[in-house]
């Protein structure tokens, strides 16, 4: 389905050719436009790397205080719609240079019908990832109701064991979601839901124990049928198949119309990439280690800065089979853990310190689903307006196509 | 203390015992020793003397103390307790200043209290051990106890913690009870999801299923009756298929639930079963499973058209069936907030609808294609404002938005789909003549298609209305004067287009007449495919119609010139007569070059194709009507001349009946060309 592929046999036959189209293509103009369009790049990712306000260490005991000021942190939902932010100016930025007073048939030659089939390609995998990433919300906005139950109960005074059993059940729930919803994908929803679920939730009809004092699990997952793209769509091997032909502009084509093509279509890549990271995703196994960015380019900098620190992350919880690293999800898993052994330990009256303890983190985990609620439908509408720029950027590319006669319908 | 072994096996087994202790003093005033309730609860609750007021009946027969006959007490208490509490109301403030005026407000609790919440809790440790043999939601009385215990302990709740007197002195009560209550909304929890999971009548069996697929034919009485069958008289039972009890019983819990304060458990519940039922039905229902965009790209397109089908299906039922299901039972289990909870179970999956439609609007281009687009372009049209209005408003437009996007997406690609048509009708340009000028494969290719094409004539119209860009303006002027619309026109175009690359095909065979035949062959069957539809045939108009069958006629005159001219020459009188005598070696040559050239048009027309039949008999009936009189003429005129015998045999080849049988055999296309004029004289 790739002509793109079948045509590199002869594609080497047409170099000569090529070189010479492309000293007139070269103008200073342009040279001008593609050093100011990779300037942009950098500032917007050095702005996206070193926020406003200086990140702080997350650390377990992190107040709610010091949580605000890291609410720019790198993976928060705030970072996150910036970063969508920065995806759609530089889209908008390489629409520009691509299309603009262009002659339609320049992007039709060579070596442009296979950069430009391929960079489509590479825009219709993105379109599955924000689908994906759409569903993934979902499911975070499934985890904050879970958040915000657990908070209502150990908000309650005075603080009683009924409570604190209502709260256990609901962090349950939370971090067996927070620990499936990627494991659960890999294996498509079948028994390994079930023995998590087991451990957690002591059937009440089948064994003889009592499961409500326990605060077992029993919500249930969203299978993932209910949030998947695809019967066998992987995330992991989408982001794959969208690097495999990405590569650095060589020759004459790097001082060109292909740099900005490769620039723009390794920022795609990344944005998708941290997606994928950020929230529950089906399947993405390997993720972590892979994702090829070009390591010496200036504009790249802080792109490679950002993609070492959340790959660094990443490779921590990937052991551990985590939903996402979103900041406020991370931070809501570990209050989970915490809030959940207070629980465990919690006897009526409750002891004055742990409560107060338990207090502050509760107040955190508030604070945390408040942002969640008041962030997470603002990044998924983002998200769809991202998608619809896609689309439509596509539709106007294959249009110009068209008009160049060249490509009346590319196979993409 | 038995009671108590098969209620907490946990580890919290003693603190719960503990907590016993105090709450049984704690139903006591608070100068009562906790010596004597320790001993109480020792010995199981057998001992109540300490408030002989409150437990008058309960003394000696405790053992038929039930919820039910404590609930009546409990009633009273809590009616009398908000009563109070409505009395303080007021004054409330001034009491906070008067610390040692609190002591009033504070009221007792009587013991019974604490023995409605051990009776409470005795039954969920039963209903935990599976204990009770029957389904609890099966059990009229079970459920009724319940839930009304669970409104009581719910209410006691309430009061206690909205009771400052309460909250000072009956801390432990109130853990008690809060930590039944929460025990008891686990339970309710667990049954409402497993009521909504395991108590769907008829959740589509494969059975069923494959039924519901067929009822396209003539089945549907039967298949309904099928349907209907395992409840009778249950209007309700369509989507989602829960019995009206079943439905009462979810809404009561959800309403007990809410009432205590867990109703964002309940509704957590009640989102994650119905997205899964939801999705587990539409593969059951309409064999609908999501597709990525990308493989929608890769699929073949034998592929994507059997996945469109099922997608349409399972749009539609969505809009008219399972959506609407979902708002009706979420209305009657969540009164007043079926919008938000409907959001969430159908908003991700309708945006993934939308992808699928964008998909396939995206995949390359081609002729083919167009019916399926237009497929989903109807479906969009027609099913999503039903299914619009299910959400709240806020979402409308969002939604709208999108579908407006993918619609015109698909719009565009059905009209290039047309251009591409047009494109492609100008640049077939193949050499080959198509044998005995039959009918060109292009012609009925693109009859063929435009006639199925206007079997979506509206649709058509509507998308070449809507999103048409503006740069066929040159084509607005004839639209506006004909008054026909941008479909009609580009159709006309293509018509025009046609007919332009057949004319220049006709100039392919060097024999005029044969062009004819050719340009004859392909008007007809356009006349033939417009006449034969009604849609096209509107969409063309009568006028052109007109037009087309006189430029036919002219085609069949240019041909009975061009073939039958020549030889009707031969049968003139000219060139015969010399000075009133016959001139006879005329005549001969006459009747040789007449018979040479008739054999040699029967020899080659016979091979020429004319496929309408009544377009063939047409012309052999015209031929004939100007060749048979012509001849008969000649022959009755200047057959005596040729001497009987030898002569006549040798000049006069045909009788006019053989003229007559040959001319009929013309345009059969008849290629074996071993029926010569002679052979087939013979038979």
């Amino acid at each position: 389905m790739r002509p793109a592929q079948d045509n590199q046999g002869s594609f080497l036959g047409r170099i000569s050719i090529r070189r010479n189209q492309f000293t007139d293509v070269n103008t200073e103009q342009e040279q001008e436009d593609l050093e100011l369009f990779q300037k942009h790049i950098a500032d917007r990712f050095t702005e996206l790397l070193t926020p406003p306000p200086p990140p702080q260490p997350p650390s377990d005991e992190t107040d709610t205080v010091a949580s605000v000021a890291a609410t720019e942190q790198i993976m928060s939902v705030t970072w996150l719609r910036k970063l969508m932010d920065v995806f759609l100016c530089c889209e908008a930025e390489f629409k520009a240079i691509l299309l603009m007073g262009r002659d339609p048939t320049q992007i039709s030659k060579p070596p442009f019908d296979r950069l430009v089939p391929e960079m489509l390609d590479r825009s219709i995998k993105a379109l599955d990832i924000c689908t994906a990433v759409v569903n993934g919300i979902d499911s975070v906005r499934h985890y904050q109701r879970l958040a915000e139950i657990a908070v209502a109960a150990l908000e309650q005074r005075p603080l009683g064991d009924g409570n604190v059993r209502r709260a256990k059940r609901a962090l349950a729930n939370l971090l067996i979601a927070l620990s499936i919803e990627d494991k659960e994908n890999v294996s498509s929803g079948g028994g390994g839901n079930k023995t998590v679920e087991r451990s957690w939730s002591f059937g009440r009809r089948g064994g003889g124990s009592s499961a409500a004092s326990k605060g077992g699990a029993t919500i249930g997952q969203l299978k993932s049928s209910s949030w998947a793209v695809g019967r066998n769509w992987s995330a992991a091997k989408q982001i794959h198949a969208m690097t495999a032909n990405l590569t650095p502009p060589r020759g004459n084509e790097a001082a060109g119309l292909p740099l900005p093509m490769f620039i723009m279509s390794t920022v795609t890549v990344f944005v998708m990439w941290v997606l994928t990271a950020a929230v529950p995703c089906q399947e993405r196994a390997g993720l972590a280690n892979h994702l090829p960015v070009p390591k010496h380019l200036n504009w790249a900098q802080s792109l490679v800065g950002i993609h070492e620190k959340i790959g660094d992350e990443w490779k921590k919880k990937e052991k551990k089979g985590s939903a996402g690293l979103m900041e406020e999800m991370t931070r809501m898993e570990k209050l989970g853990h915490s809030l959940i052994e207070f629980a465990d330990g919690f006897h009526y009256p409750a002891e004055k310190e742990a409560a107060e303890s338990a207090a502050a983190q509760v107040a955190e985990m508030a604070e945390i689903c408040r942002r969640m609620e008041e962030e997470l439908v603002p990044l998924q509408q983002q998200i769809r307006e991202v998608f619809h720029r896609i689309v439509r950027s596509r539709a106007e590319i294959l249009e110009v196509l068209e008009q160049a006669g060249k490509l009346s319908a590319p196979v993409v | 203390m038995e009671k108590n072994d098969d209620k907490d096996p946990d580890h919290n087994d003693k603190s719960i015992i503990e907590e016993k202790a105090d709450v049984v003093s704690d139903a006591h005033p608070p100068d009562e020793s906790d010596g004597n309730s320790k001993e109480n609860v020792d010995v199981g609750n057998a001992e109540t003397e300490h408030n002989p007021e409150d437990n008058v009946e309960s003394q000696g027969e405790e053992i038929q103390q039930t919820l039910e006959s404590l609930s009546e007490e409990l009633d009273q208490l809590l009616s009398s307790l908000s009563l109070h509490k409505e009395e303080h109301k007021d004054d409330n403030t001034e009491e906070k200043e008067k610390g040692d005026q609190e002591d009033d407000d504070y009221f007792q609790i009587p013991q019974f209290v604490g023995k409605f919440l051990d009776l409470l809790e005795d039954k969920l440790s039963k209903y935990d051990s599976g204990e009770p043999k029957t389904v609890w939601y099966q059990d009229q009385e079970e459920v009724s106890s319940l839930l009304e215990a669970v409104d009581r302990v719910s209410n006691l709740m309430r009061l206690l913690l909205n009771t400052k007197s309460c909250l000072d002195h009956h801390e432990p009560l109130i853990n008690h009870a809060g930590s039944i209550q929460q025990r008891a909304m686990a339970f309710l929890e667990d049954e409402f999801r497993i009521l909504l999971e395991e108590s769907v009548i008829k959740e589509t069996t494969d059975d069923t299923g494959s039924q519901r697929k067929s009822t396209e034919d003539a089945v549907v009485s039967q298949d309904n009756d099928q349907v209907t069958a395992p409840e009778p008289g249950d209007q309700e039972i369509e989507y989602p298929g829960y019995s009206e009890d079943v439905v009462a019983l979810l809404r009561k819990i959800a309403e007990k639930m809410k009432a205590g304060g867990y109703g964002w458990e309940c509704r957590e519940v009640y989102l994650v079963g119905r997205r899964n039922i939801l999705m587990r039905t539409l593969k059951q229902d309409c064999e609908f499973e999501k597709v990525s965009i990308d493989e929608v790209q890769k699929m073949s397109w034998g592929e994507l058209e059997r996945e469109i089908p099922i997608w349409t299906k399972t749009f539609k039922n969505c809009s008219s069936l399972f959506f609407p299901g979902e708002v009706k039972l979420a209305e009657k289990i969540f009164p007043g907030d079926e919008g938000s909870l409907f959001c969430i179970v159908a908003h991700g999956l309708t945006i993934q609808f939308l992808g699928f439609a964008e998909a396939v609007a995206m995949t390359k281009r081609s002729t083919e294609k167009l019916f399926k687009i237009l497929d989903i372009y109807e479906t969009l049209r027609d099913s999503f404002p039903p299914m619009e209005e299910l959400f709240p408003e806020e979402l409308r437009s969002e939604l709208r938005n999108e579908v407006t996007s993918v619609r015109s997406r698909l719009g565009e690609s059905a009209i290039n789909i047309f251009s591409d048509l047009e494109n492609s009708i100008k640049s077939d340009s193949s050499k080959t003549p198509v044998p005995g000028g039959a009918v060109h494969p292009l012609t009925r290719y693109t009859m063929n298609y435009l006639k199925y094409s206007c079997e979506y004539k509206d649709t058509l119209e509507q998308v070449f209305k809507s999103h048409s860009k503006m740069e066929q303006e040159e084509e607005e002027v004839p639209a506006n004067n004909s008054a026909c619309s941008a479909f009609a026109s580009q159709l006309m175009r293509i018509m025009d287009l046609l007919d332009g690359n057949m004319e220049a095909k006709s100039k392919l065979y060097k024999d005029i007449p044969l062009s004819c035949i050719f340009m004859m062959n392909n008007g007809r069957y356009i006349v033939q495919k417009i006449k034969g539809s009604a849609e096209i045939h509107e969409v063309m108009g009568d006028t052109w119609c007109r037009r087309r069958s006189s430029e036919l006629r002219n085609y069949h005159k240019s041909n009975q010139r061009e073939t039958w001219g020549n030889l009707l020459g031969f049968l003139g009188h000219e060139g015969l007569m010399h000075n009133g005598k016959i001139v006879k070696p005329n005549l001969k040559e006459r009747f040789k070059s007449f018979n040479a050239t008739f054999d040699e048009i029967h020899k080659t027309q016979t091979t020429w194709v004319i496929n309408d039949e009544q377009l063939q008999s047409e012309l052999r009936v015209s031929i004939t009507a100007v060749m048979i009189p012509a001849y008969r003429a000649f022959m009755a005129r200047f057959g005596q001349y040729l001497d009987p015998g030898r002569q006549t045999e040798k000049y006069v080849k045909y009788q006019p009946e053989d003229i007559e049988d040959l001319i009929d055999e013309l345009f059969d296309g008849n290629t074996s060309s071993s029926s010569t004029a002679t052979a087939k004289r013979r038979t």
